[in-house]
């Protein structure tokens, strides 16, 4: 009898999620990427369990290794049971494997492996199995048949497989070939196993002074353990960031596949009105919060239809949502953080991917090439076209409304530099709309306002990466980058508009960690460039202050252009100061932004920050922070034709406190109070007697506080998904003399619940769902009529934002099934929203006179069919 | 974030059609309304005295009155002209008062603006003549507005709300090319002239196009100074309103030169004898109107 204990281990790249052990803390504050996943060096074979041997059973048991950062075992937990005694036979063999270190960007560091341990009978010990007769192989003759096994769908070699004829048996090597040597001719049948694998059994025929070669290709029952079950980096603990690996997001139901959409179900994000994505963090302005995709902060993170994000969901590697409270690397916004990083690993085959739904198209090609396959590529592009189907539901309406956009990528990378890394990302999107009228049918009375309307919005950055390691206690990462923002609309060929902001921005750290209970990291943030933009008009806007619908009117071209200059440093440290590394972390840091605008801006900002993470016991962490946060005007509160700006920076004082709790290996908790005060908001003058006078002040006021909860089931097993509440209140006083009113997106009580369910035969079925409070909303009264406008202007008898929307309830489905071939998978699915199909109200319409009022239905019931395919060659 | 904001002013119109309940149209005169106002002449100069009327429409509803102000800038409120508090406040006294009391309240009312009370004092208004004092002389070509305040009282009010505000502005100038009412003089239905006084027979539930016939001259060239100090000869591009009371019209305006307007009668109408309205602006401040009786088949 021979016991066959194989194995399969996960080593996907995830980021950092997992804590728990006494191992060294990584060097870098920011969870990195594994840049080199931990190989098993030592297996060790269990004894078959006498139990299961007598029943004939096999089976596999899911294991949760720890492994520190010198590649040992920490600890062992059987995630997913089989019983019958293979549960403790796995559990003894594992804890005396022995790893290869994982390897992030600052060296080894701690992970934990989802490890699958499989018990596969061999064919003697088989039930019903009898001894043959059988001519044995002759020892010393040549090979004379070869067998390669790979995977389906991948065409990744199969190491490990137990290959086993009558009376002769050999493992796969790392290039899944066994071989073997004088097999006598004759037809012979061979079965390969591997535990997590479907066995393979073919029947070949040897025949005499002939060598035989034979392609098995294997169906892994479950190739989405490849993907979502993975190594868990350790949590870097200074501030809340929440880090998606991309697998785990793709599949939640209303992101259309894109894991950056997925961040509108976490905790502090605000839902957005019809799904557009707009991000509401924390209670802070759409434009308060940061986005960034490798270091370059972009403007927009969605395309204009709101469904998509700008980065093709194939090249993303991870999204951190940083809600607030995070450190000085990120400066000059008040809300959160979204920072997308792509992947910089890339497959040694090259690897297409498509997809296709009811909105877009696109794809990516990536892969190895170059001398020695040195460097790594990836490019992509996508084209929306709701544009062709909008038309077909706005009929008779008077107007057709075609939004369409392209985005691409370009990603080169220098692989297996001995000392950092090296790269080029050339990335852009642009998207344009059109809304177009005939021209016999009038768009309202003003002569001005007819014909079509069109609007483009474009940017595109190159930006190089390159990390080196200094010393072995010292690094430098430095991404420069160059960009472009464009943008032109017009109006009825009367008003027209067009901006265009060249950007250079320089980011540079260099992180210096003299012992594990030191971190000092210097950084350089700086952003520059030059704006030009013109502005055509039929009336002259000093009208504006004093608006005469029946004064002639001239067209009117205006144009200004002027510099950004905002050199920024920061200086943050990260302490551990007990002999234990990992109980206690302080991080203060200090940021200075200086910013100048043409136009009159020049303000200082100083930001002091502090990060504070405490571990009693190792699996609870207490976390607080507190600290000043500065955001520089926007463009369009720079202008004013005569005059400079009188503004400072916008400012918020934030602080954080919170708990997170480890449930077994697979739950975690987290709680998180917070506190915002935000002062100097720019607000829009109240009155306006002439173009001189100023547009804007910092007289603005707000404040924000809530709580959130986490409850995460991480992705090991079948089962994954997280349960998220924030329960929040953020108002606003835009003037002294005023009263507070909710913030528009103000929202009670947000709670998502995200599941997913990876079924049999390569089914998976997700779902979400949401409640949320209303938006606040102010009811009007009336109106007055305006004759010579043939428009009613309404009053309102209520203060501001005093009423609310209906709640909001939606779920959300989605059902996938992957199809695999040999060297492709195709994935179909179908993402079923708002399936209760409630009304869920956006907003409140009026009709023309403001004594009637009607709730604006939310997305209705969207079947979104599509599928995506992944191709090897 | 711009993007948003520009796709949630681009989703308003779309959105109208995803709307929990149907709201009234501007176009149905299903309620008390002030359709036009008509000062004349349409752009006085100082001194000049103006006859002032309203298209004051209201379907089954009896108007009490319709009250008439007048306003310079300076007390122009939100709702348009804003009287003086302390008169609003000697109305409340009104019932008790003696005719001595009345007089002198209604000269407390002139004084701060009212200029006329339907249907018993006819609304006129003696433009002030310095108005234009300390404007430059291209500024008097120019000229400034007058507000012209209208609000209907129907007659069973309640409550402010029962109100219909509207406001007007009257340019007030020297202009060598001083501004007049336009005038409808007819409708063309299906391209044939309606004669005037004529009751259209119309079959319900069919389209019917109407194209408003204007008097000689109503759409008038003129002389504009511009910023650059340069004249330029303009000629006025008129728009239309049309109200009906029941049916569908494909727009509720119609812009010069299509002034082409649809409207298909009710299937089933309420009532056999209806009415449409057209109102012409000519975007000066000068307005005309045309009312047809209409008998649906």
């Amino acid at each position: 009898m021979l016991a066959l204990c194989l194995l399969l281990g996960l080593l996907v790249p995830c980021a950092a999620l997992a804590e728990g052990t006494d191992a060294p803390t990584p060097a870098l504050d920011e969870p990195l990427p594994i840049l080199q996943e931990p190989v098993l060096l030592d297996f060790v074979q269990a004894p078959y369990p006498p139990e299961a041997l007598a029943m004939g059973m096999e089976g596999t048991v899911h294991l949760a290794i720890e492994v520190d950062a010198d590649g040992a075992v920490v600890s062992v937990e059987v995630i997913a049971p089989a019983g019958h005694g293979f549960d403790e036979a796995a559990l003894e063999a594992a804890r005396s494997f022995r790893f290869s270190p994982a390897l992030d960007a600052s060296g080894p560091v701690p992970v934990i492996v989802e490890f699958a341990y499989g018990f596969v009978l061999d064919s003697a010990s088989r039930p019903g199995a009898r001894p043959e007769a059988q001519e044995v192989p002759e020892a010393d003759a040549p090979v004379n048949l070869e067998i390669r096994l790979r995977e389906m769908g991948t065409r990744r070699p199969l190491a490990g497989f137990q290959v086993e004829g009558e009376g002769f048996t050999g493992l796969t090597d790392d290039e899944g070939w066994a071989r073997f040597q004088g097999v006598p001719p004759g037809t012979w049948t061979l079965r390969a196993a591997r535990g997590g694998f479907d066995p393979v059994e073919r029947s070949v025929e040897i025949l005499a002074n002939q060598v035989t070669t034979l392609d098995l290709w294997v169906r892994n029952p479950s190739y989405r353990d490849d993907e979502i079950v993975g190594v868990y980096q350790r949590r870097q603990e200074e501030v809340t960031r929440r880090t998606l690996t991309v697998e785990q997001v793709r599949r939640v139901p209303g992101t259309f596949g894109d894991p950056i959409r997925v961040i509108q179900s976490l905790p502090g994000a605000a839902r957005s009105p019809f799904s557009t994505g707009m991000l509401v963090i924390r209670g802070a302005n759409p434009e308060d919060s940061a986005v960034y995709v490798d270091g370059v902060r972009i403007p927009f993170i969605y395309h204009l239809d709101g469904m998509l994000s700008v980065v093709n969901a194939d090249l993303v590697e991870s999204v951190d949502y940083l809600p607030g409270g995070y450190g000085v690397r990120y400066g000059r916004s008040m809300g959160g953080v979204v920072d997308v990083r792509t992947q910089h690993t890339f497959p040694e085959d090259h690897v297409a991917h498509w997809t296709t739904d009811i909105l877009h198209s696109g794809g990516l090609v990536e892969g190895r090439a170059g001398p020695g396959d040195r460097w790594g590529y990836a490019i992509g592009a996508r084209r929306s076209y709701i544009d062709v189907f909008i038309p077909l539901f706005t009929k008779g309406s008077g107007y057709v409304v075609q939004p369409r956009w392209y985005d691409y990528q370009v990603k080169v990378e220098r692989l297996e530099l001995a000392h950092g890394r090296f790269s080029f990302f050339l990335f852009g999107f642009r998207d344009r709309i059109d809304v177009s009228t005939p021209d016999d049918v009038a768009q309202g009375p003003d002569r001005d306002a007819q014909g079509d309307l069109g609007a483009i919005y474009g940017t595109h950055r190159l930006a190089v990466s390159w990390q080196r390691d200094l010393s072995d206690d010292w690094a430098l990462e430095i991404v420069p980058s160059l960009g472009v923002d464009l943008a032109d609309g017009s109006v009825s060929g009367s008003m027209d508009g067009r901006e265009t902001q060249w950007l250079l921005e320089l980011r540079a750290e260099a992180p210096w960690t003299p012992s594990d209970h030191l971190t000092v990291r210097p950084g350089l943030d700086f952003i520059g460039g030059r704006y030009d933009f013109e502005v055509g008009l039929p009336f002259d806007p000093s009208m504006m202050g004093d608006y005469d619908p029946l004064g002639e009117r001239e067209p009117y071209a205006l144009s200004d252009s002027g510099w950004v200059w905002g050199p920024g440093v920061f200086l943050e440290a990260d302490v551990r100061p007990l002999a234990d590394p990992d109980r206690l972390r302080l991080t203060p840091g200090l940021r200075m932004d200086d910013v100048r605008i043409t136009g009159g801006f020049h303000d200082l900002a100083w930001e002091p920050r502090l990060g504070l993470g405490f571990r009693p016991v190792p699996r609870t962490l207490l976390k607080a922070s507190a600290g000043l946060y500065h955001q520089p005007p926007l463009p369009m509160e720079m202008y004013r034709p005569d005059g400079e700006v009188d503004l400072v920076h916008e400012r918020a004082v934030s602080a954080t406190v919170g708990v997170e709790q480890e449930v077994g290996q697979a739950f975690r908790v987290e709680v998180e109070g917070f506190h915002k005060t935000l002062d100097d908001l720019i607000v829009f003058a109240r009155e306006m007697t002439s173009m001189d006078d100023p547009y804007f002040f910092n007289a603005g006021v707000g404040r924000v506080y809530g709580a959130e909860v986490m409850l995460r089931r991480d992705p090991v097993g079948p089962l994954y998904g997280w349960l998220s509440y924030t329960l929040s209140r953020s108002e606003r006083r835009d003037w002294p003399s005023e009263d507070w009113y909710p913030f528009e997106f103000d929202q009670t009580h947000i709670l998502v619940a995200v599941g997913g369910w990876r079924l049999p035969r390569d089914f998976e079925l997700s779902t979400r769902i949401q409640y949320v409070t209303g938006n606040p909303t102010t009811p009007y009264a009336g109106g007055v009529y305006d004759v010579d406008q043939a428009y009613y202007w309404s009053y309102s008898t209520a203060p501001r934002n005093s009423e609310r929307l209906p709640d909001y309830f939606a779920v959300d489905l989605k059902v996938e099934k992957l199809l695999t071939f040999r060297t492709w998978q195709l994935a179909l699915y179908v993402d079923l929203l708002n399936v209760v199909r409630g009304v869920n109200p956006e907003f409140v319409i009026y009709n023309y006179d403001y004594t009637e009022s009607a709730y604006v239905r939310g997305l209705p019931f969207i079947p979104n069919p599509g599928f995506s395919a992944k191709v090897h060659f | 974030m711009a993007s948003p904001r520009l796709l949630a002013a681009l989703l308003v119109p779309l959105a109208a059609g995803c709307a929990t309940r149907d709201l009234s149209e501007s176009w149905i005169l299903d309620r008390l309304r002030v359709l036009a106002v008509r000062p004349e002449p349409a752009e006085p100069r100082p001194g000049d005295t103006l006859a002032l009327s309203a298209l004051v429409v209201g379907p089954g509803q009896d108007l009490q009155a319709v009250l008439w102000l007048a306003c310079q800038d300076d007390a122009l409120g939100v709702q348009g002209c804003e009287l003086d508090p302390k008169v609003l406040a000697s109305l409340e006294g009104l019932e008790t008062a003696t005719p001595e009391e009345i007089a002198a309240l209604y000269a407390s009312l002139v004084e701060a603006g009212l200029i006329g009370v339907e249907p018993w004092i006819p609304p006129t208004y003696t433009v002030p003549p310095d108005i234009l004092d300390g404007l430059d002389p291209a500024a008097r070509l120019e000229g400034l507005n007058l507000w012209i305040q209208v609000t209907a009282i129907p007659e069973d009010a309640s409550s402010d709300a029962d109100l219909e505000l509207a406001f007007k502005r009257v340019p007030v100038s020297e202009a060598q090319t001083p501004n007049h009412n336009p005038n409808i003089s007819g409708l063309q239905v299906d391209g044939i002239e309606v004669p005037p006084g004529a009751v259209l027979e119309l079959d319900r539930g069919q389209p019917y196009s109407f194209v408003p016939v204007l008097e000689k001259g109503s759409v008038e060239s003129y002389r504009y100074l511009n910023q650059d100090g340069v004249w330029e000869d303009r000629t006025e591009e008129p728009w239309f309103l049309w109200y009906v009371e029941e049916g569908d019209l494909t727009t509720p305006w119609s812009l010069w030169p299509h002034p082409v307007q649809e409207w298909t009668p009710p299937a089933t109408p309420s009532f056999d004898h209806q009415t449409l309205w057209v109102v012409v602006a000519d975007r000066r401040g000068g307005m005309g109107w045309w009312t047809q009786p209409v008998h649906i088949r």
